[in-house]
């Protein structure tokens, strides 16, 4: 039940898709994943993927332009 | 167990409502299209409105060319594949009726220039901007909406694709000589004819939405 | 005031279309019904990156350059266009309409922020895509609206024949992009 964070802000595409691939690649099944973005492809494709991939995925609004995409991997 | 969740630590930004400055900006893109209209032309006006329209579909869409492209190499995915191969169905429908409309009544067609002829260059050129509109996170349209949406990166990436086409364009002379110059441009009409060519490129069409879905499956390995 | 602007903000149907984003096939669908009434309306569809090379002249004719002599500027279409201006362009005015558009939808929605530039490494790889994607833009015809979108809605093989190496340029994007740029 382990919480990790991911900072990609200011990132371009797709660096926080595949950031967020290969962070969540080394996470067991149950922890969490909070990925920060301020992409709006990302505010897409990330909560994509990740409920592509079967797990839960919440996405937060936390400021202007700024997401938070919470992944618990199933 | 009970840690702490970031959640809870993280300190929200205090979210400013941008709707009055939004409200701003509409208005002076509305003036901006007015003082098109009475001192240039109503047709500059309407680039200027139609510029508008597709910046904000994309940006509202966050519809990306290069992400049709890349997405399937990089983690399989092929949503937007998938759509931008619904637009090349129903703009080619739109647009093989009104230039049908034109040819069945004596008139020129109109678009014909972007009937490009096929060469070497159309390859190379392919493939460089294949590469660069993945390295830059964004094609063309894409950068621009970027660069709306606040990206400095895109900004400087617009700079240079500025540059790039200068150079571009000073080396087509030499391109033009030896590769283009007797290329033919293939409008698919005068091989199948109207009726053939429509049929024929929207099932092409078709079937490279299927192999986008069967891609997407395989990649992802969504088994439902 | 402020209540006034907050209200409109949480309402339904101002959050569907102004807030909320818009799916793919939603963006597909109404791109593709611009994009014909563009080509109805001015007897020419969509095209980003002409423009692009236009402004590369003007900017090169403020430094003392003079791009007459090329081939690319040499017709008489080319050098009236020139002539007239970077207000007096279509294609011009609806590239800074794309970006005042997307500034617009990001501002409605309360989501616009200025990201700055994180890196030496988004440095190297704006400079590098930008000056590919002019480069092969021009070889090529157009762009990915001019030599993909518009060449192969007006039924042209070259806009697949563009398609087909787009792809292969994406699949080496994609591995330079991992190998460097993550």
């Amino acid at each position: 039940m382990a919480e990790f964070e991911l900072d990609c802000l200011g990132e371009a595409c797709p660096v926080p898709l595949m950031k967020t691939e290969k962070k969540m690649a080394g996470l067991k099944s149950g922890d969490t994943l909070i990925v920060h973005i301020d992409h709006s492809c990302a505010m897409k494709n990330v909560p994509e993927w990740a409920r592509k991939q079967g797990h839960n995925v919440e996405v937060e609004e936390v400021g202007d332009g700024e997401w938070d995409v919470i992944i618990e991997k199933c | 167990m009970s840690e702490t969740s970031v959640r809870a630590r993280t300190p929200r930004k205090p979210k400013r409502n941008q709707l009055p400055i939004g409200l701003l900006v509409l208005a002076l893109t509305i003036a901006v299209g007015v003082l098109l209209a009475v001192y240039k032309s109503g047709e500059l006006a309407t680039a200027w409105v139609f510029g508008m329209c597709f910046g904000f579909i994309l940006q509202k869409s966050r519809f990306c060319f290069t992400a049709s492209m890349r997405d399937p190499c990089i983690t399989g995915s092929t949503s937007v594949t998938k759509a931008v191969l619904m637009a090349f169905a129903i703009t080619t429908i739109g647009f093989t009726a009104i230039k049908y409309a034109a040819f069945a009544s004596g008139q020129e067609i109109p678009g014909q220039s972007y009937v490009m002829p096929v060469s070497l260059a159309t390859a190379a050129g392919g493939i460089l901007f294949g590469i660069g509109m993945v390295i830059a996170g964004g094609c063309a349209s894409g950068t621009l909406m970027r660069v709306g949406e606040g990206f400095g990166m895109q900004m400087l990436s617009l700079l240079f694709f500025v540059i790039g086409s200068l150079w571009g364009a000073k080396d087509m002379g030499w391109w033009n000589l030896n590769v283009i110059a007797g290329a033919p441009r293939v409008f698919l009409p005068d091989v199948f004819g109207w009726f053939g060519a429509v049929v024929i490129q929207l099932l092409i069409i078709a079937c490279l939405y299927v192999a986008a879905d069967l891609w997407e499956r395989k990649k992802m390995g969504i088994t439902e | 005031m402020k209540q006034f602007f907050d209200k409109i903000s949480k309402n339904r149907y101002y959050a569907m279309v102004f807030k909320n984003p818009f799916t793919y096939v939603t963006g597909a669908v109404l791109l593709s019904l611009f994009q014909i009434a563009l080509f109805a309306y001015s007897g020419n569809p969509w095209g980003v990156s002409g423009a692009f090379a236009n402004w590369g002249a003007w900017i090169y004719r403020l430094f003392g350059g003079n791009v007459d002599k090329w081939y690319y500027f040499s017709s008489s279409g080319a050098q009236q266009t020139l002539d007239a201006g970077v207000l007096n362009n279509s294609g011009s005015l609806m590239n800074f309409g794309i970006a005042a558009g997307a500034l617009l939808a990001a501002l409605l929605a309360s989501q616009f922020k200025f990201k700055k530039i994180k890196s030496v490494k988004q440095v190297v790889a704006a400079v590098l895509g930008g000056l590919l994607m002019g480069y092969g833009a021009r070889l090529a015809g157009g762009c990915n609206i001019g030599a993909l979108f518009s060449s192969i809605a007006s039924l042209s093989l070259s806009g697949w024949v563009f398609a087909l190496f787009l792809l292969v340029g994406a699949f080496i994007g994609s591995k330079l992009l991992a190998k460097f740029f993550l």
